[in-house]
């Protein structure tokens, strides 16, 4: 093993320091500087899978690759990184969602240089907070994250834009202050010398009630990115206005940033509270389930829907960890690569739509199957996967999650069969809704608008991009031992 | 792994002939049609996983194969997408069919945490855990609740409804509630659940049957109403006769689709594309005449359903009427009055469709160009006024099928007021004649009829040599049963005749026999008897028996209101309270309040 090659800090740092590059490659023309994005996205991906190939040992659970260094002593603030299989499946989600997304934003045109640079930074920032082994390097490069995004949203985006990005940010900042306060609480506590690091935080036990304080502070900020119930309604606004390239990262990666935090800090460091909020997590995730599904069902604008399908689909996250036992959590890990894979491609395909026929509103279109059959095939694996169709991932995520809550041994039995059946009902309407979405935009026969017969189906770039989701999908879908050792 | 016994091998056979078949069949069939190639990428999915869940071992993969099974069946009835309709039974299949897979599935979960476990086992729970994978098969094999997809089911192209809805998806539950035969034997609450869901379906959709005027949805009812005697008959226990049905059952069936594609397919160059004159009966008529291959078949395809002896139905129904009557004399006489019930709508279906006179050429005719001679307007308007009349009665919900109907009346109408006028119009046009279907269609239907006929002689051996000793009491059944049948038969036979050189599907317009004139008198009688009963029968019957209008009601727009409410309070309290806070922080950081306010 070599430890002496600073691997994760080179894939953290890679993509930032190569976006700063951008800006001193001719400008002439878009071409150049897209090649180049996509070529140091690749890039990375590859030496991500190189280093995952080469220097992580799969069949371990704990912490590989670790790298500590001293960054500002007096607060023994330090710069810790390391992976587990955790970590490495929402590493290896975000370099192929984010090289897919850089594809998929080719159609972009005004400024693409700042468009390009911005993509890099967040690729930093979401690798970042999946490998910091430190508090309080975990909770900057969560902020870092926001600030690509802010931007991307409130430049790139629809009619209602700077809405949607300041409501995004609001929100993000707010939660982000209470992940603040817990995470300094929860270092000064117990020990006169404040410590960030993970590792330590572990050994360290709190007065019950301080835990669960700290608990929740860090569930606040969790909440507002996984969407937990009360706190999701930036996430509609912010998918429905922002460029599709950005809603697939959005969706793909940075929602699994709530899951994974809840997982890796609360799961994993605070126990005993999580004991305790164990069944509240399970019911908000049961009613979000539903409740995001019915009203999905009442939307009529497409990238709305499949947000609020997002957002019903990060119930079964809040559920499996909530259950308290491995397959549950095995199953809400499995749900967040999943949903990411499939939440992107069916943002990504929305996109296309939109681009083909210049409406997001589903009543405007219908009866476009006949023009676009690609474009219509690949809208349909996709809302079959997302409403957990057999062989597809999400499935196995599904099941594993009603395993988890069927076997768990923590909540009574009545209690589970509500879980069970209000989670049931959220996956039968979200067929329907997903199914009505397909109907009311492709079957029948109507014309969208007579001046729109330039539709053109599919072309090869957005085909290989959905393909490349596609295959994951049926892979994990298929055969779910391929990720679920890790 | 797989796992072959006799049962799954029974079904594989059942499943690659019918499939084998099919495929021959709709290569002529779908020749012409632009998803050709599609259509053989899904069909062929579609039999490989239905091979699939027959071979598993176990219930995941059983459930795995099913699900796929259900996401063909949902491509294929959406296969034409372009029809709206289509789009809409495509949708409610797979989400009726969601529901079921879903109880399966916690069924499935269920018997693990038992079986897990491994300790005492909660009476009323095991009965649960079976209703609940029951369900499945509710929504797969079309029982009475879950139902309503399968006339829908019809939108798909007709070879499919005779491969998924006639012959092997269907079974599938059939199939699923056989494997798991052992684990259901000793809960008799489920058992009883289970023969009473079943018995309630056969009866249904043998009512639901009775009247219906489009030919592909009569027999879906119809193929509700079998499926429903084979629930019922594994409800009691007699898993081996349900099986048999279930053989028997879907040659029989899969020939009478068949046959019915090939009718629609030469009618659809003749009265149009749309299902709703290329399927409706009312245009048919007289194509024995024209087709002999297809309405021999067909007519085989009926006796056999109906029971008549030789064929290969009549050993298996009886079969398992005679078990029904033996365990509980309700279910007996429901199954028996299915039976009656079954014989008065399949001879009705082939007396309309192979026999009479062809109808199409006139209603054609009239129906697109019925204004041009005035005489024909005063009909149309006397018409529309008995209509009014009648509209109360029928109540608002049949008002589509009654402007449907009344269409068809007016037709018929036209018809037996003036003969001579339609004659007229007859002469004017050339006439387009029905052709018999080509070579690749008609010989499925020829091989398909060896088994509608020989396979009953073969099953019932098997009871035979089994229950040597019971045998001869059962003997005794057979021999009623089938007096019971000769006799129904033979008066509904000759009431269906009757009818049908009236002509004019006379039950139907019993409201109006004033119309008729004196040649018509000797009639009249029957029509007035029966007229209120069938008058009610055939609303309740072309209303699908109002179940898909509560459904619609409760259901439907139930869920919609809920949905709404959910929306306006995610929207308005949720987001309205974040807007506010928005707001407020807006000001303090001097954010563009414009900006915020903008919702």
């Amino acid at each position: 093993m070599i430890n002496n090659v600073p691997w994760l800090t080179t894939i953290v740092f890679f993509p930032i320091l190569a976006g700063l590059m951008i800006p001193i490659l001719s400008s002439d023309g878009n071409k150049i500087i897209r090649w180049y994005t996509l070529g140091i996205c690749l890039l990375e991906f590859s030496l991500i899978t190189y280093v995952f190939y080469c220097h992580f040992q799969i069949d371990s659970q704990s912490l590989q690759l670790l790298e500590t260094f001293s960054w500002i002593d007096s607060i023994h603030f330090r710069w810790a990184l390391g992976i587990d299989g955790l970590s490495m499946g929402l590493i290896l989600l975000t370099g192929f969602v984010t090289t897919l997304a850089t594809l998929g934003a080719w159609p972009i045109t005004p400024n693409t240089r700042l468009f390009y640079f911005l993509m890099l930074v967040m690729y930093s920032g979401q690798i970042g907070v999946f490998v910091s082994r430190d508090i309080l390097l975990f909770f900057l490069m969560w902020e870092l994250e926001l600030i690509p995004v802010y931007l991307l949203l409130s430049l790139w985006g629809g009619k209602k834009r700077l809405y949607s990005a300041t409501k995004f940010v609001l929100y993000t900042a707010g939660g982000s202050i209470f992940l603040l306060l817990a995470a300094l609480t929860m270092s000064f506590s117990g020990s006169d010398v404040p410590s960030f690091d993970i590792q330590d935080s572990i050994d360290k036990s709190y007065p019950v009630s301080l835990e669960i304080l700290i608990y929740i502070g860090f569930l606040v900020a969790y909440a507002v990115k996984l969407p937990i119930i009360p706190f999701h309604t930036w996430l509609p606004d912010t998918h429905g206005e922002a460029h599709y390239s950005i809603c697939m990262l959005l969706a793909g990666v940075l929602l699994k940033m709530g899951g994974y935090g809840l997982i890796r800090i609360n799961l994993e460091l605070l126990t005993h509270a999580h004991f305790f909020l164990g069944s509240g997590l399970m019911l908000f995730g049961a009613i979000q389930i539903a409740y995001a599904s019915f009203i999905s069902m009442s939307q009529h604008n497409l990238k709305k829907r499949i947000a609020y399908s997002s957002i019903s689909h990060m119930g079964f996250v809040t559920i499996g960890i909530g259950s308290l036992t491995d397959s549950g959590i095995d199953g809400a890990m499995l749900q967040m690569i999943s949903h990411g894979l499939i939440g992107a491609a069916l943002f990504f395909l929305a996109g296309t739509c939109y681009d083909r026929t210049r409406t997001y509103l589903l009543d405007q279109l219908g009866g476009v199957a006949t023009t676009l059959p690609k474009l219509f095939t690949m809208f349909s694996i996709f809302s079959l996967a997302s409403l957990a169709l057999l062989g597809m991932s999400g499935f196995v995520s599904e099941l594993l999650v009603f395993i988890g809550v069927s076997t768990t041994e923590q909540y009574s039995f009545p209690f589970k069969i509500v879980i069970t059946l209000v989670g049931a009902i959220g996956t039968v309407s979200t067929s329907i809704y997903l199914l009505s979405m397909l109907r009311r935009m492709f079957y029948g026969y109507r014309l969208v608008n007579q001046s729109n017969s330039y539709l053109i189906d599919l072309g090869p770039r957005e085909l290989f991009i959905l393909i490349c989701l596609f295959l994951p999908i049926l892979g994990i879908g298929s055969y779910p031992n391929l990720i679920l050792p890790i | 792994g797989f796992l072959v016994d006799s049962l799954s091998l029974t079904m594989a056979i059942l499943v690659t002939t019918v499939g084998i078949l099919v495929m021959i069949y709709s290569d002529s069939y779908m020749r012409y049609d632009q998803g050709y190639v599609r259509f053989y990428a899904y069909l062929s999915l579609f039999t490989a996983s239905m091979s699939g869940s027959v071979f598993s071992p176990n219930l995941i993969q059983l459930y795995f194969f099913w699900e796929l099974v259900g996401m063909c069946s949902y491509l294929l009835i959406g296969f034409w997408f372009t029809r709206s309709s289509a789009a809409n039974a495509c949708q409610k299949a797979f989400v009726t069919n969601r529901i079921g897979d879903f109880g399966l599935l916690l069924g499935i979960l269920g018997l693990y945490w038992t079986t897990e476990k491994t300790g005492f086992v909660n009476f009323l729970f095991a009965n649960i855990i079976i209703v609940l994978l029951f369900l499945g098969p509710v929504a797969k094999s079309a029982q009475f609740p879950l139902h309503v997809w399968l006339p829908d089911a019809m939108e798909g192209p007709t070879p499919i409804s005779a491969l998924i809805h006639a012959a092997t998806m269907v079974a599938a539950g059939i199939f699923f509630i056989a494997r798991i035969f052992k684990l259901i034997l000793s809960l008799p609450l489920a058992m009883s659940i289970i023969s009473w869901v079943g018995g309630l379906t056969a009866l249904l959709g043998a009512t639901l049957a009775l009247f219906q005027k489009d030919l592909k949805k009569g027999l879906a009812y119809s193929t509700m109403s079998q499926l429903g005697y084979m629930v019922s008959a594994l409800g009691i226990g007699a898993d081996r006769s349900a099986l048999f049905h279930l053989i028997t059952h879907a040659y029989s069936k899969a020939l009478l689709f068949l046959g019915a594609g090939s009718v629609i397919h030469s009618l659809e160059k003749i009265v149009g594309y749309s299902p709703n004159k290329s399927q409706n009966m009312f245009f048919m008529g007289g194509l024995r005449r024209y087709m002999p291959i297809t309405g021999t078949t067909f007519l085989l395809g009926t006796l056999s359903l109906c029971g008549i002896p030789p064929l290969a139905c009549f050993w298996s129904k009886d079969e398992i009427i005679t078990k029904l009557w033996l365990s509980s004399s309700y279910l007996g006489l429901v199954a028996s009055g299915t039976a009656a019930l079954t014989a008065f709508y399949m001879f009705r279906i082939h007396l309309l469709t192979f026999e009479g006179d062809f109808r199409a050429s006139q209603s054609d005719e009239i129906d697109f160009n019925y204004s041009p001679q005035s005489n024909k307007t005063i009909t149309f308007s006397f018409w529309g006024k008995t209509e009014l009349m009648k509209e109360p009665a029928i109540g608002q919900i049949s008002q589509n099928a009654a402007s449907l109907e009344f269409r068809v009346k007016n037709v018929l109408s036209t018809y037996f007021v003036d003969p001579n006028q339609s004659s007229q119009i007859d002469s004017s046009r050339v006439l387009l004649k029905p052709k018999e279907s080509d070579f690749f269609m008609t010989i499925p239907l020829i091989v398909l009829a060896i088994p509608t006929v020989c396979i009953g002689v073969l099953g019932v051996d098997i009871p035979e040599t089994q229950k040597e000793l019971g045998f001869t009491s059962f003997f005794n059944w057979f021999v009623f049963s089938s007096n019971i049948f000769k006799e129904y038969k033979i008066t509904e036979i000759l009431f269906e005749i009757l009818l049908d050189s009236i002509g004019s599907f006379s039950l139907s317009l019993f409201g109006q026999k004033q119309i008729f004139k004196s040649e018509f008198s000797s009639e009249k009688k029957i029509i007035s008897v029966l007229g209120y009963f069938a008058y009610y029968a055939q609303s309740w019957s072309l209303n699908r028996g109002f179940i898909d209008y509560y459904y619609d009601l409760f259901f439907i727009r139930g869920t919609m209101f809920l949905s709404q409410v959910f929306l306006n309070f995610d929207r308005h309290i949720i987001d309205g309270f974040v807007n506010a806070t928005g707001l407020g922080r807006g000001l303090v950081c001097g954010v563009d309040l414009d900006l915020v306010l903008s919702d």
